[in-house]
């Protein structure tokens, strides 16, 4: 009789735990974005770091009524100038994109919009979307790296990858331009063990850096450039390296580089 | 019978409950709530008010570090981060207060806030119960609290709210209460404006010792309108509110400069102010002229008077009741207290190498080497500094330096290796030449002369592993000798002097080492000192006469800047200024702030200094800037056997702490969940 009351007891508190075991208030978030960055004026994709100096993509979900305003949802571009993000939820949202690019929200100084080439989208599903910039610089490789006593020897190129007229055309309304934005102030070959090598990611015993004090560059611009990394890699290491130059301009906040792609580079072993 | 007394006395209670609860004599005030009324009724009770202000107050002690921030008690290292250290628990540049115990400072301030504006309201309604020279005083309190409170904030943030009332909740809805940020400017002047107010209503003197006065004031408006100019002046980030659309980081570029000369001459008018008193004078009660050993001691002894003239503004602490740790944290590790903790705060190189009395080389750092490249012999460890000015040693624990009566011995290793041609630097793996750059050997264990390779066919470098674990070495004369000195450095724990030097700044002298203990410590801290004020006046006017600004008061500015180094120096020890030396434009401000970096370290003063002049990230450091991720360097002294003789190696100090601070990190971010409840709060533009 006694354990029959027990299991009764015991079965009752089972459903009523079940009671409470409803829904919560919202679906995963389980929409994708998916997008690309590309230079405008070639169409090629624009290599970026991977990190906070690289490109930052900023979604604000417009639908949401939730608290005052949306928080702000960050996340970061691939290297090769791509980004994926697969957890998101249904809804408006405004989608920008800040890196070594023509920003595409200028304001003035007085903090009136001039220029709005962000993004306002429905992301459902899979949503795809593709951003033409204007990037600084771009960088390209010329030849094959060599190594040579655990160092690596490479060469590329830097060009612009927007005219000075179109950059100042676009910047100066921002307010108190200078010449000096467009001064190329450092050119790096970032070495890495790891494939997403660059400013996050560097091995600073063997990455060199090179700085150009006000327009010196200018001249080197479209010419090879040829750097050696520094120190001496041990011998049967796989090295990842890439060149990368920025200019005298922060796009929110932060002076960003313009890369190339990660060369896989392997330092043959003693034997 | 009974059943009829019993309907009476019903009766009875039912006519007199009522006709109480008609009456309001039982109206009386909670006896648990103090109210405004016995608060404010005199002098005492306001005090009590006071104290309790005074207990939140913003102030960078102790109790603050840059990591950690305000109000916490644990491992407190105020050199990190400005460069003067480094510490064990703080590798790392303070970019957020994401490590700071107690929160952020945003969400703290408003509650210190509120208190100052509740007694500024409150004050008015009782000034009967005061007297005017007591009613003046707490109303330059309110101000200066509210000062401080703002200038703390808009040293962090940039713009904030700038809530000068208290906010009644909930006689009003939260959407009538919501204060977006103003712009950094009118932060700024509210900040001028509310020392202003203080000023005009502080007395003279301070009530009791640790509390305001005009003087106080005066200094701390000093110190923050140097701040707002350097920032008009020298910050290059800005940027508009998303919600409001405000300038709530940086200034207007159109008028910034205009904005920096008013806060310079503002700056300057109010240390001149402090200056021309009279009231405070650098301490010198054990100075003697060309007596290095007075000079010395008496820096040291400058801040534990506490009748020190120079003395502007100190936090006192008292065993039990208020008490912190700074002796234990920081004590040699030979000297380690019960806690066990050591070190905690170890000088570099970097900062040694700002002193006069050392030789130098043509690029101003130490010279460790001879003209072939070898190492320089000494026959003392302490030679390589015996002429260094006395300021650094009452900074700094230098090798061999006595504290506490003890010999710190601070040795890396031993060297045993022949030295008929010199000893070549250490710094060398498998033969090849001596890498002192970052891609280097870290540590002395990975060296050639310790691992056996390269031009040593056998091991002769011998160092220890921890405090309890030494390689022991017999010298030539029989005896044994620990390699590593009982104070570090050593390979494999941190407990010892990591960079070759250990802090000598604020430890106690007098403390016995069984009260070397956390919570025991209770020596004060110094605040603000008159060096500071007539630092802050030499760089004002340095900044106006960059500016192309005469003084505010005429007064000649080569003459200020030339009788302000003079002073500090003097007192120091340090070399007098020489004919040749250059006091106007940008090397004239330069010499200023090496000036300050060598006065006011650990004072957790310099790393805001180097904050304000927008360095920090792009000062070129060992090679590199903290933006790219900077180290900095140690001073590893070596006994080598043969000779008796010690030698130095100058480089990259061995655990390899990186600095990293991008330009954005100075302004810190708004603590996220205060920008996404609030429909006008805005968080850093960019960020």
């Amino acid at each position: 009789m006694k354990k029959r009351l027990y299991y009764i007891v015991y079965v009752a508190m089972a459903i009523i735990s079940l009671n409470s075991c409803s829904i919560d208030n919202y679906d995963w978030p389980e929409e994708t974005l998916k997008g690309r960055v590309v230079d405008a004026a070639t169409g090629d994709l624009v290599l970026t770091d991977q990190g906070s100096e690289g490109i930052r993509i900023r979604l604000k979900e417009l639908s949401w009524k939730g608290t005052a305003a949306p928080e702000n949802f960050d996340f970061w571009c691939m290297k090769e100038g791509i980004f994926q993000n697969t957890k998101i939820f249904k809804g408006h949202y405004n989608v920008r994109i800040d890196g070594a690019f023509i920003p595409l929200l200028r304001l003035n100084n007085q903090g009136d919009t001039i220029a709005d080439e962000t993004k306002y989208i429905d992301i459902n599903g899979v949503t795809e979307v593709e951003f033409q910039v204007q990037p600084f610089l771009k960088l390209e490789w010329m030849g094959q790296p060599t190594v040579k006593d655990g160092k690596i020897t490479a060469s590329f190129i830097v060009n612009r990858g927007v005219s000075p007229q179109d950059f100042k055309e676009k910047i100066e309304p921002m307010g108190n331009y200078s010449d000096e934005f467009l001064n190329i102030t450092d050119v790096r070959l970032f070495v890495s063990q790891v494939p997403y090598v660059g400013y996050r990611e560097w091995d600073n015993r063997y990455s060199v850096q090179i700085d150009y004090p006000g327009n010196t560059f200018e001249e080197s611009l479209g010419k090879p450039i040829t750097i050696t990394s520094n120190g001496s890699i041990p011998a049967g290491r796989t090295i990842f390296i890439r060149a990368a130059a920025r200019i005298n301009y922060a796009t929110e906040g932060v002076k960003r580089h313009n890369y190339n792609e990660a060369l896989r580079v392997d330092i043959p072993s003693n034997k | 019978m009974n059943m009829k007394i019993n309907y009476f006395l019903y009766i009875i209670l039912l006519i007199g409950g009522i006709s109480i609860a008609c009456s309001d004599y039982l109206d009386v005030p909670p006896k648990n709530l103090i109210t405004d009324d016995v608060v404010f009724q005199n002098s005492a009770s306001t005090l009590t008010y006071l104290s309790r202000m005074y207990s939140q107050m913003p102030f960078e002690d102790f109790k603050y570090s840059p990591a950690r921030q305000f109000f916490d008690d644990w491992l407190v290292t105020p050199g990190t981060n400005e460069g003067s250290s480094i510490g064990r628990d703080a590798g790392a540049a303070m970019t957020s207060e994401g490590w700071a115990r107690n929160g952020a400072y945003w969400t703290r301030a408003f509650e210190l806030l509120r208190d100052a504006n509740r007694l500024l309201e409150a004050l008015p309604k009782y000034k009967n119960n005061f007297s005017e020279i007591e009613y003046n005083y707490f109303v330059g309190e309110g101000y200066f609290t509210r000062a401080m409170v703002f200038y703390a904030l808009a040293k962090r943030y940039g713009g904030v709210p700038l809530i000068t009332s208290v906010l009644n909740y909930p006689e009003k809805p939260v959407s009538e209460l919501e204060v977006p940020r103003s712009s950094e400017e009118e932060t700024w002047n509210q900040v001028l404006s509310d020392f202003d107010l203080a000023i005009q209503n502080l007395p003279t003197q301070s009530s009791q010792k640790g509390t305001a006065n005009k003087y106080v004031a005066l200094s701390f408006k000093s110190e923050a309108m140097l701040y707002a100019g350097s920032v008009a002046r020298y910050n290059k980030i800005t940027g508009f509110g998303e919600k409001t659309n405000v300038r709530v980081i940086g200034f207007d570029p159109n008028t910034a400069s205009e904005a920096s000369i008013k806060y310079f001459k503002e700056a300057y008018n109010a240390a001149m102010e402090v200056v021309k008193s009279g009231k405070y004078s650098l301490y010198k009660k054990k100075w003697a002229p060309n007596d290095k050993e007075a000079q010395y001691q008496n820096m040291v002894d400058m801040f534990f008077d506490e009748e020190s003239p120079e003395n502007i503004l100190i936090k006192e602490y008292s065993y039990p009741d208020l008490t912190h740790g700074y002796d234990s944290y920081n004590i040699p590790r030979q000297l380690m207290g019960g806690n066990g903790y050591s070190a905690g705060n170890c000088p570099t190189l970097d900062f040694v190498e700002l002193f006069d009395g050392i030789e130098k080389n043509p690029d101003g750092t130490i010279k460790v080497l001879n003209d072939q490249g070898k190492y320089l012999l000494f026959d003392n460890v302490t030679d390589i500094f015996k002429n260094a000015e006395p300021r650094l040693k009452a900074n700094v624990i230098l090798p061999g330096e006595i504290f506490k009566g003890e010999v710190i011995e601070i040795r890396r290793g031993v060297y045993t290796g022949d030295t008929s041609n010199g000893i070549s630097p250490l710094r060398v793996v498998n033969g090849g030449s001596p890498d002192y750059s970052i891609s280097g050997p870290e540590n002395y264990n990975q060296v050639d002369a310790y691992t056996s390779k390269g031009d040593f066919s056998q091991k002769q470098l011998f160092l220890s592993r921890d405090g309890s674990n030494h390689e022991v070495v017999t010298l030539p004369n029989g005896t044994q000798m620990n390699a590593g000195g009982k104070s570090g450095p050593f390979t494999a724990d941190r407990t010892g002097a990591v960079t070759g030097f250990t802090i000598r700044k604020w430890l106690n002298p007098n403390t016995p080492q069984s009260l070397v203990l956390e919570a025991r410590s209770e020596q004060h801290f110094i605040l603000m000192r008159l060096a500071e004020v007539i630092l802050n006046l030499a760089e004002a006017t340095s900044e106006l006469t960059l500016a192309g600004q005469p003084t505010p008061d005429g007064s000649d500015d080569q003459i200020i800047i030339s009788q302000v180094i003079s002073q500090i120096r003097e007192r120091a020890g340090a070399d007098p200024l020489k004919a040749t030396d250059i006091l106007s434009g940008e090397k004239g401000l330069q010499l200023i702030r090496k000036e300050r970096r060598k006065e006011l370290g650990f004072e957790n003063k310099i790393l805001w200094d180097i904050r304000r002049w927008r360095t920090q990230h792009s000062d070129p450091l060992n090679g590199t800037t903290q933006q790219d991720g900077a180290y900095y360097r140690g001073l590893y002294p070596f006994y080598s056997s043969q000779t008796d003789k010690y030698f130095f190696d100058a480089g990259i100090e061995e655990s390899r702490m990186r600095f990293r601070f991008m330009e954005q990190d100075y302004y810190f971010m708004i603590p996220s969940d205060q920008v996404s409840k609030s429909p006008v709060i805005d968080q850093q533009p960019g960020r």
